[in-house]
């Protein structure tokens, strides 16, 4: 009896650890509403674009990684791999020189313009993401988690990184903010627009956009006139110092009361784990600012 | 007819093509493509079958249309310097294709790019020639004229729509990049459409030969010839629209092959139509099938728009022919 019991124990083990090809296969929808469909988890991965290659590596998948693009800075163990393009384009010849059984990518720039057919011809699954929110990234990290078969561990970064998002501090009123991401040649200011990304994350981190324009491009007029209780700067200190000498800045309110705080490139523009570090960071800066 | 000078084009294509197959981020010896034609499964070789052969062919295809709309253009307005481009062509393929990448239409994107930026350069071209025609008179400056104002008032709508349509998802480089040219990559019937098309245009193109010829003596002597030369512009016109239309829209906006392939056939053939039409589609299929090929294998991993090679190394091409040709002449 003792010996059979064994025996059956044994069969059922054996068949949790080996389940059958048709429970390892892994079909989901992306973005594009396209279906992605793998025999097993992806064991190379070729990430386009620093936010993917982010979610992938912090679901402890960089080990998998075989490919990214020259966008692609971090982690640094991902920044040194085989490179499939970059500013001037991505290459399909060097996705397949690195064989990858998954590709995941954003189509921003022209990667799904120039990688989606080939890589449907060859039959190399390919999943796109967009990140037009916070939520949709957390979304993407649970969905790459299960693509990869790592469904747990998915829903594990997802929800310690949402937790972080629901003990954020609120306060009582919404300071105006302008994020600035760049000036162009002709004087012109690139800021934060509604409907992106990077103001979902000020909205999270409890600002509001102090001027909403259609185009990213802005004059320092528009900005003087949208009178910002906060001026953000996307980049370096040193970078935010030597705007505010350039002529004209010291006519804006949030720059004669020194209300101007440099906010991280990575955090803030690219749609990955690292944007809530960000937020808190805001957050925490935003309360110090204007609730005491 | 001299038959060697179309032989000397078509054997320069071939090693054109056999080049463009080779070429690539990871170069393949002409043995690997033959291998891959023949049915060797690896995903090296499915690349090579799948993608970079129907690329290599579209890239000639889209290059024999520019060739052959050039060596039309440039007969019909009796000018060494006219290209497809000249009638607005450019401007409303550009307009076309900028609706089709970056407005949603309820159409499969390859297709929707093809048809809108067709319609557009064709469009385009018709606008044009109704501006400049004043009653059954067609006028070649007035319609130069009207090429020039009706390619600035499109290149302005574009730039607005490029501005007002992109968003995070469908963003300026791709409208952009189509913009410096790039072959799209055709599956098997869109490669048949293509060839067939091709096909057709190299054939009605050599309707006009005659008549080409004759324009070059001038209109009294197309007259003479029996021709009306007004209505025959205009047919010319329209034809050569037609095919630098299909050329775009396969191949977006290709510099400079319309204007230096014809040059480059008038030396190996001579002046007469019947021979410089297919020599000019072959010489402008040896230029883009191997511009094409550049762009894909000289920076690796990065793509170059093909548009940037053909100017790039066309144009030093060119002003080295014209150099030996003033040299053969003094």
């Amino acid at each position: 009896m003792g010996l059979m019991l064994r025996r059956t124990f044994l069969t059922v083990a054996a068949a949790l650890a080996a389940p059958s090809l048709a429970e390892t296969r892994i079909e989901e929808t992306d973005a594009l509403g396209r279906v992605v469909r793998l025999p097993g988890p992806p064991r190379r991965i070729v990430t386009i674009f620093s936010s993917n290659a982010e979610i992938v590596a912090a679901l402890g998948l960089a080990d998998r990684v075989v490919g990214v693009d020259a966008f692609t800075r971090y982690p640094q163990e991902l920044a040194e791999k085989p490179k499939v393009g970059g500013r001037l384009g991505f290459s399909i010849d060097a996705i397949v020189a690195v064989r990858p059984d998954l590709v995941i990518l954003t189509p921003a720039r022209q990667a799904a313009q120039q990688l989606l057919d080939p890589l449907d011809r060859l039959g190399i699954p390919a999943m796109t993401l967009l990140a037009r929110s916070v939520a949709e990234t957390l979304f993407n990290i649970r969905l790459v988690g299960r693509v990869t078969g790592e469904t747990a561990r998915g829903e594990l970064v997802a929800s310690a990184l949402q937790e972080r998002i629901d003990r954020l501090p609120r306060l009582a009123r919404r300071p105006s903010v302008a994020l600035v991401a760049g000036v162009v040649g002709n004087g012109l200011v690139i800021v934060a627009r509604p409907g992106t990304y990077t103001t979902d994350a000020l909205t999270l981190a409890g600002a509001r956009l102090a001027l909403e324009p259609v185009t990213p491009q802005v004059s320092q007029e528009a900005l003087v006139a949208a009178d910002p209780d906060l001026l953000l700067f996307a980049g370096s200190q040193d970078g935010l110092d030597a705007l505010l000498r350039q002529p004209g800045w010291e006519i804006l309110r949030a720059a004669r009361e020194k209300r101007v705080v440099a906010v991280s490139r990575a955090e803030f523009l690219i749609p990955g784990p690292r944007t809530v570090d960000g937020v808190e960071k805001l957050a925490l800066r935003l309360e110090e600012l204007f609730q005491r | 007819m001299k038959i060697r000078p179309v032989l000397i084009a078509a054997a320069g294509l071939g090693l054109a093509l056999v080049f463009a197959c080779c070429a690539g981020h990871d170069w393949a010896s002409p043995g690997e493509v033959l291998r891959a034609i023949g049915g060797d499964n690896s995903l090296e070789s499915r690349l090579l079958v799948t993608w970079r052969l129907p690329r290599a062919l579209a890239a000639a295809l889209v290059g024999a249309l520019l060739g052959l709309s050039g060596a039309i253009f440039q007969g019909v307005f009796r000018n060494p310097l006219a290209e497809p481009y000249l009638l607005g062509s450019s401007g409303g393929a550009a307009i076309g294709a900028t609706v089709a990448l970056l407005a949603p239409i309820p159409m499969p994107s390859g297709l929707s790019l093809a048809v809108f930026s067709f319609a557009g350069a064709w469009g385009a071209t018709w606008l044009v020639l109704a501006a400049a025609s004043v009653g059954t008179r067609l006028d070649t400056s007035g319609l130069l004229l009207a090429g020039v104002a009706v390619a600035a008032v499109l290149g302005a709508a574009r730039s607005f729509l490029m501005l007002a349509l992109s968003d995070d998802a469908t963003n300026l480089q791709v409208a952009l990049s189509w913009t410096l040219g790039g072959i799209q990559t055709p599956g098997p019937t869109g490669l048949a459409v293509l060839a067939a098309i091709t096909a057709a245009m190299v054939v009605l193109a050599l309707t006009l030969s005659r008549g080409l010829d004759l324009t070059t003596l001038g209109d009294e002597a197309a007259r003479s010839g029996g021709m009306a030369p007004e209505r025959f512009s205009r047919i010319a016109i329209l034809i050569a629209a037609a095919t630098v239309a299909a050329a775009v829209a396969w191949g977006g906006l290709v510099a400079f092959v319309g204007l230096i392939a014809p040059h480059v056939a008038r030396w190996l053939a001579g002046g007469s139509h019947a021979r410089l039409l297919p020599t000019s589609a072959c010489v402008g299929a040896i230029i883009v099938a191997v511009c094409d090929g550049l762009a894909r294998s000289v920076l690796p991993p990065a793509e170059i728009p093909l548009g940037l090679i053909t100017a790039l190394a066309g144009g030093p091409f060119f002003l080295l022919l014209l150099r030996r040709r003033g040299r053969q002449m003094v």
